[in-house]
């Protein structure tokens, strides 16, 4: 038994076996082969291939029922390329000339087609990179050790705990149909992908492990505490006695915080709060709904634009946001397409390069005023579905007063022109703006007497107001939203929609994590969105809350210079 | 028997790595060796790594050069795939 430690997020304890994910472009080994070695190494090679081409042959076999014909043609593909003698016959070549190990010389050789692939004009034909890439890790991972069927997330059992270098946005989609037991990751902090992930399926996760993972294999028996940030490797029998006994403590937790569902979100002294619930698949409507959210606060649309090569059309987004303000039947807050920055897509625009500073690009807004092929179906899709339920549209990343008169424009022509096409659509639907940059905190008050409604966007603003890129491991325990620079700008981002009579709610991470719950009652905030996982929570946190009680200690707060006396009002707040 | 013929590469997506799938697969059916040229590059048409070097986009021109005894109707049914776009919705 030994331990590893990093940070924890999400929640409880997960006990279960590892399951080793290797991502295309992580590194494999290279070692020197010894001449009168290196044909045993060329038929090591083979055998790789051969039972790589076994292991996908059982797979495509396992999952042809189920599965599309879309997929069957690109495991026929693949099985095609692993059958292809010139792919072996090449890489043969190169452990002969180099004398080095094979899954390097694959390795050489798939950087070589990859580049060429990406070189060419078409950039359909780039897609073959991707390919190429896929089918010489499944080869590698056999030579490793790690069976190809489990070099991705297929196969995977309940339960299960994914150890990998990194998760991707792009990797929610395939997890959350997996009822995996945890994560660990070499990288990532408090909230990173993974961290929001594992939140919202309300499992442990442990991040920023840095090369922890490298002690951990396939099989590996483990027990995550997600609160600590630890975990057991190989625990004994008394370890684990202890940890089950925790896990069932945590789940009876859970099961008292089911219990208020039903009951109103009012404080002790009366003030009623709005809680709605962040999605990202209009599935999670569902949910939502189970957890009693007063609405959808934030409907994340990105998924639409991930994993896949040709974008949604005007029809298709139509379709879904119609039928996801139906299920709802409650308010639904939808954000326009926030691309660029962590979160880049797969296919569709040659445009999208990857910028030195993402984070600072033309992102969010300024990508799709940029692009109005991108933006301009997206809105004409939203007011064409807005007459199916009560809608809301919110801009990300607002950071002047130009893109509002952009946008207003834009707004204007799509109101003709579904005009012109006979195409009905709703005559009042709110337009609001996401306040992440400090730009936009800093001057709230104009952005409020133009907008319908604000919601504040944590993440980035404290991103931004700190600098201090959230996904950097190194420098994430210097995120802090108690930061008074943070609270000063919150609250005059509430001020300001107060002063202008239009609402204002929250949506970041910072909404849905009980400790500041009620500092955020004290300064004012009366709508708060989250993932609906933790609604009941943070629902808890208000109905034992007397706000009159903690708001002059917030006056208190704003102005203390001194850190100590600063942590120590914090503290009597939310106590 | 050797057969030629000229083929144009109408689909949009070109020969990607499914479109390619797809080729070998026919091919691989016939006796005839098919080989396939984009005026630079000529890929045999049984191995799906050759054909994906071809880098033959929408609107290529290849010639196609099919030698063996069922190399007519290996011609055909080649010259037949292409036309339909591979059989995928665009």
């Amino acid at each position: 038994m030994f331990t590893l430690h990093g940070t924890g997020v999400g929640f409880g304890i997960a006990i279960g076996p590892a399951r080793l994910i290797r991502r295309p472009g992580q590194e494999v080994p290279e070692y020197g082969i010894p001449p009168e070695q290196v044909e045993d190494e060329v038929r090591r090679l083979h055998d790789g291939v051969a039972s790589a081409i076994e292991c996908l042959s059982v797979y495509y076999e396992q999952i042809w029922r189920e599965s599309t014909e879309e997929v069957h043609a690109i495991l026929d593909a693949h099985l095609l390329m692993m059958k292809d003698p010139v792919l072996t016959r090449e890489s043969a070549s190169i452990i002969r000339e180099r004398q080095i190990n094979a899954e390097y010389a694959l390795q050489i050789h798939s950087e070589d087609l990859e580049a060429i692939f990406r070189n060419m004009d078409d950039p359909y034909m780039r897609g073959k990179a991707d390919d190429v890439a896929q089918v010489i890790g499944r080869i590698q991972d056999e030579l490793l050790g790690q069976h190809a069927g489990q070099s991705s997330l297929e196969g995977i059992v309940e339960g299960e705990i994914i150890v990998t270098h990194d998760l991707m946005p792009a990797d929610t989609i395939d997890f959350k149909k997996h009822r995996v037991g945890a994560f660990l990751t070499n990288l990532g902090g408090p909230i990173s992908h993974t961290a929001i992930l594992a939140r919202s399926m309300q499992i442990p996760a442990i991040v920023g492990l840095h090369e922890g993972i490298r002690y951990l294999k396939t099989g590996d028996m483990l027990v995550i505490d997600g609160k600590r940030g630890v975990v057991l490797v190989d625990p004994d029998e008394a370890a684990l006695e202890v940890y089950r006994k925790r896990a069932e403590k945590i789940e009876r937790a859970h099961q008292a915080l089911d219990a208020i569902v039903d009951k109103p979100a009012t404080t002790l002294d009366g003030h009623s709060v709005t809680l709605t619930a962040n999605i990202e698949f209009a599935e999670e409507v569902v949910e939502s709904i189970a957890r009693n959210a007063e609405g959808i606060g934030l409907y994340r649309t990105e998924s639409l634009f991930m994993n896949r090569k040709e974008f949604p059309d005007e029809g298709e987004q139509f379709d879904i946001y119609s039928t996801l303000l139906e299920k709802a039947a409650r308010p639904v807050t939808i954000r326009t397409l926030d691309l660029g920055a962590d979160k880049q897509v797969d296919g569709g625009r040659q445009s999208m390069s990857p910028a030195t500073n993402p984070a600072l690009g033309r992102r969010a807004i300024r990508l799709c005023l940029h692009d109005l092929t991108l933006f301009k179906p997206q809105l004409r899709a939203l007011y064409r579905a807005s007459v199916h339920g009560e809608l809301r549209i919110m801009i990300p990343m607002i950071s002047n007063l130009e893109e509002l008169d952009q946008l207003f424009v834009l707004l204007g022509e799509i109101r003709d022109e579904l005009k012109a096409e006979n195409l009905p659509f709703s005559q009042n639907i709110p337009i609001g703006g996401m306040i992440e940059v400090p730009a936009a905190a800093v001057a709230a008050d104009l952005f409020a007497s133009r907008l319908d409604f604000l919601s504040i966007g944590t993440n980035d603003l404290i991103q931004y107001t700190l600098a201090i890129d959230r996904i950097d491991d190194e420098v994430n325990y210097l995120y802090d939203p108690l930061h008074p620079s943070v609270l000063r700008l919150i609250k005059s981002v509430i001020d300001a929609g107060n002063a202008a009579g239009i609402p204002v709610s929250m949506c970041g991470e910072m909404a849905g994590d009980a400790a500041y719950t009620r500092i955020l009652l004290a300064m004012g905030l009366r709508e708060f969105s989250m993932d609906p996982a933790v609604i009941p929570a943070i629902k808890q946190k208000v109905r034992l809350t007397d706000i009159g009680k903690i708001e002059p200690t917030v006056g208190k707060l704003l102005s203390a210079g001194d850190s100590g006396r600063y942590r120590e009002l914090i503290e009597r707040i939310e106590t | 028997m050797r057969v030629e013929k000229n083929i144009r590469v109408i689909n949009k997506l070109g020969l990607h790595t499914r479109a390619a799938a797809k080729l070998v697969k026919l091919c691989g059916g016939f006796g005839s060796s098919v080989s396939l040229c984009n005026g630079q590059r000529t890929a045999d048409a049984k191995s799906i790594m050759s054909v994906m070097m071809l880098a033959a986009s929408q609107d290529t021109d290849l010639e196609l050069v099919v030698h063996g005894d069922d190399a007519e109707e290996a011609a055909r049914k080649i010259a037949h795939l292409f036309e339909n776009c591979f059989e995928e919705d665009e």
